[in-house]
């Protein structure tokens, strides 16, 4: 089985619903992020998601686009960031961490050499501008600990679901709703259908994510929902207050 | 030369959030259905014709011909069409297609502002709620055409995150439509972005190319030797390009040289080492980036040709040398502003004034019995301000500080 599904079936397992919290490498500055990044994998998040800044995130909403052209002024490179999530994995074996960022800093850094540097260090990479279609593009990846993580969305059709389904590993990041990350939603309860018909066809662990702002949402989850991603709620809670206000949200999440 | 998914060599193809999947696969049915349908084509025609204005003319410049003593210099009056710019004939087009399709709402991006203007416009003759996001930069240089889009009805939305220019009015536009497609109709504005999007709006503008093919076999007898267009997006380029493909007539794309070859000074996606193969903003193509990756900030005296992509079909066209490729810096295209205006009484937008200053740089080359047609893709109104700065007009400014003394 893969090592990340492995991972989140275990810790579902012992546990309740796991959190993937997200984080933008180099916002507001390459320390600072590395700073939230240690308090929420002290804090014992089972997953990390840290996104490559591009200076064209389309599937981003304000707050995320805005902290990814703050951290582009920092000229944060793709190698630092694995360097500095190498450390992270070293110290927090408990915890995976997850490489998020759009297509185009990827593909110039080249996949091969993604492959060979964050073997072993990143488990997952999620690529918003990336459709199924276009995987052989990540076929380098094919013998490295990086699984390419495909999103599917409430509005996919079953025919495109299974394409999905078959090519996928790892876990499925259900996105939740229409829109960019971090607009309202209108609650999680109305999910179930949707992730029983990604449910029907995998076996494989459903992240829900896009527009989990607080603990009532993470409450309100399904069932089949094994891990609540949250990314801008994070965000926001950090841009008011502070690494205080990250923890105080973090803690309340973790107790959903 | 466009394969099943779009792709023109190694550009063009689909990078979109998976949230659009279904309706893009919905456009581009409903676009091939559309292109096979009779009515729809003659709806299109008939709009073209009397509320356009087509067919636009092809006009001789006798005074500067003679004086170049080179080619004989011909103009394809885009700047004739209703709204003064080639804008018009894509969003007439891709208007109706929306009303076809049963949305009530049209989003776009702008960046000179004709493309939203001509937007407002075919809007409100449909009766459709229209929402353009502009760069707050692009705001600031083109208020005139943020004016009239308020009057037409239109929720212009200043976009002010990264450069605040074209590439992030597009960004922005693309997240309107995920999260509002079921009754929002993207309507992109140049030859860009995911497909059908290229393939779609360069075939709506052939109707630049193709008139052009009859009036010159009528007025000289004979097809161009060359034809000049500005490049932004490229789809006035590929307008008038995509007609003449393989047929003997050199084409030759004009960017912005901008005020300098560095990042930042020029919007060139051709003959410099900082544009290369990239995939962003829904497709692949030639993009200014950094070694990361990065989208590059661009610089022009015109904002419409301020883009950091181009359309795929001519990085391919370019790669496969069926055209190419110049640039024409800041101080020629005033230069070639100038000329066109006092010598032949056509005042032409700053956008078309780069492949005026092209043209103008290469027709003494040519002989008095070749012609070059020069794409004139929109006019003059509309950079009044920026036109009146470079020129120095400092009576411009003794108006204006007047005009506002009024007000108060």
């Amino acid at each position: 089985m893969n090592a990340l599904t492995d991972f989140i079936h275990s810790k579902r397992k012992t546990g309740k619903r796991l959190l993937m919290t997200h984080v933008v490498f180099g916002y507001p500055s390459i320390e600072k992020s590395l700073e939230m990044m240690h308090l929420l994998l002290d804090s014992g998040v089972e997953l990390l998601e840290v996104q490559f800044p591009f200076s064209d995130p389309v599937a981003d909403g304000p707050a995320i686009t805005s902290a990814c052209h703050h951290a582009l002024a920092h000229k944060p490179t793709l190698q630092r960031c694995i360097a500095e999530l190498q450390a992270l994995s070293e110290q927090y074996p408990d915890s995976r961490i997850l490489l998020m960022s759009y297509l185009n800093p990827l593909l110039q850094f080249g996949f091969e050499r993604l492959a060979e540097l964050g073997n072993g260090i990143i488990s997952g990479i999620i690529i918003p501008d990336l459709p199924v279609e276009h995987d052989a593009l990540l076929a380098p990846l094919a013998n490295s600990s990086i699984t390419p993580i495909w999103l599917l969305t409430p509005d996919t059709p079953d025919s495109r679901l299974e394409q999905v389904v078959r090519k996928a590993d790892g876990m499925i990041y259900c996105v939740s709703r229409k829109g960019v990350t971090g607009q309202q939603s209108n609650g999680m309860s109305g999910l179930d259908s949707y992730l029983l018909r990604v449910k029907a066809l995998t076996d494989l662990p459903l992240g829900v994510g896009f527009g989990i702002q607080g603990a009532d949402d993470i409450r309100s989850l399904p069932e089949s929902a094994a891990i609540a991603i949250i990314g801008s709620g994070l965000l926001n809670a950090y841009n008011s207050g502070g690494l205080d206000r990250l923890q105080s949200l973090l803690t309340e999440l973790q107790n959903a | 030369m466009m394969s099943e998914e779009g792709r023109y060599g190694q550009y063009g193809g689909s990078y979109i959030p998976e949230i659009l999947y279904t309706s893009q696969q919905q456009l581009l049915k409903s676009y091939r259905e559309a292109m096979q349908d009779e009515q729809f084509l003659q709806s299109v025609k008939k709009e073209l014709q009397q509320f356009s204005g087509r067919p636009t003319p092809l006009t001789h410049c006798a005074n500067l011909s003679r004086e170049l003593g080179g080619a004989q210099i011909h103009l394809k009056r885009e700047d004739l069409n209703h709204s003064g710019a080639h804008k018009m004939n894509n969003v007439i087009a891709q208007g109706l297609l929306a009303k076809r399709m049963g949305k009530t709402r049209v989003i776009a991006e702008t960046g000179a502002g004709q493309h939203g203007f001509a937007t407002a416009l075919v809007a409100a003759r449909l009766g459709l709620e229209c929402t353009v996001y502009m760069g707050a930069e692009d705001i600031e240089r083109q208020y005139p055409n943020v004016f009239w889009m308020k009057q037409l009805g239109a929720t212009v939305v200043p976009v002010t995150t990264g450069s605040a220019t074209l590439k992030d009015a597009l960004d922005e536009a693309l997240r309107d439509w995920s999260a509002n497609y079921s009754d929002t109709y993207y309507l992109i504005g140049t030859s860009c972005g995911c497909a059908p999007y290229p393939e779609m709006v360069a075939g709506f503008q052939s109707v630049i190319g193709l008139e052009c093919k009859e009036q010159a076999l009528a007025q000289f007898n004979a097809q161009p030797d060359r034809i000049y267009a500005c490049v932004g997006g490229g789809s006035n380029a590929c307008g008038i390009f995509l007609p003449y493909v393989g047929s003997g007539t050199e084409l030759i794309g004009v960017e912005a040289g901008g005020i300098g070859d560095e990042p930042g000074q020029h919007a060139k996606r051709f003959h410099t080492s900082q544009a290369r193969f990239g995939i962003a903003q829904g497709f692949s193509t030639r993009f200014l980036q950094d070694e990361s990756g990065q989208l590059l900030p661009t610089h022009s005296i015109s904002a419409g040709l301020d883009y950091v992509g181009v359309s795929p079909i001519l990085a391919d066209l370019e790669s496969r040398g069926e055209i190419r490729m110049t640039s024409a810096n800041d101080a020629e295209v005033i230069d070639a502003f100038r000329r066109l205006t006092l010598h032949e009484g056509v005042i032409p937008a700053l956008e078309s004034s780069h492949a005026v200053a092209a043209a103008l740089r290469e027709a003494p080359d040519m002989r008095p019995d070749q012609h070059l047609v020069i794409n004139l893709s929109g006019r003059g109104d509309k950079d009044i301000f920026n036109i009146a700065k470079a020129l120095g007009d400092t009576a411009f400014n003794d108006f204006l500080t007047h005009y506002l003394k009024q007000d108060a």
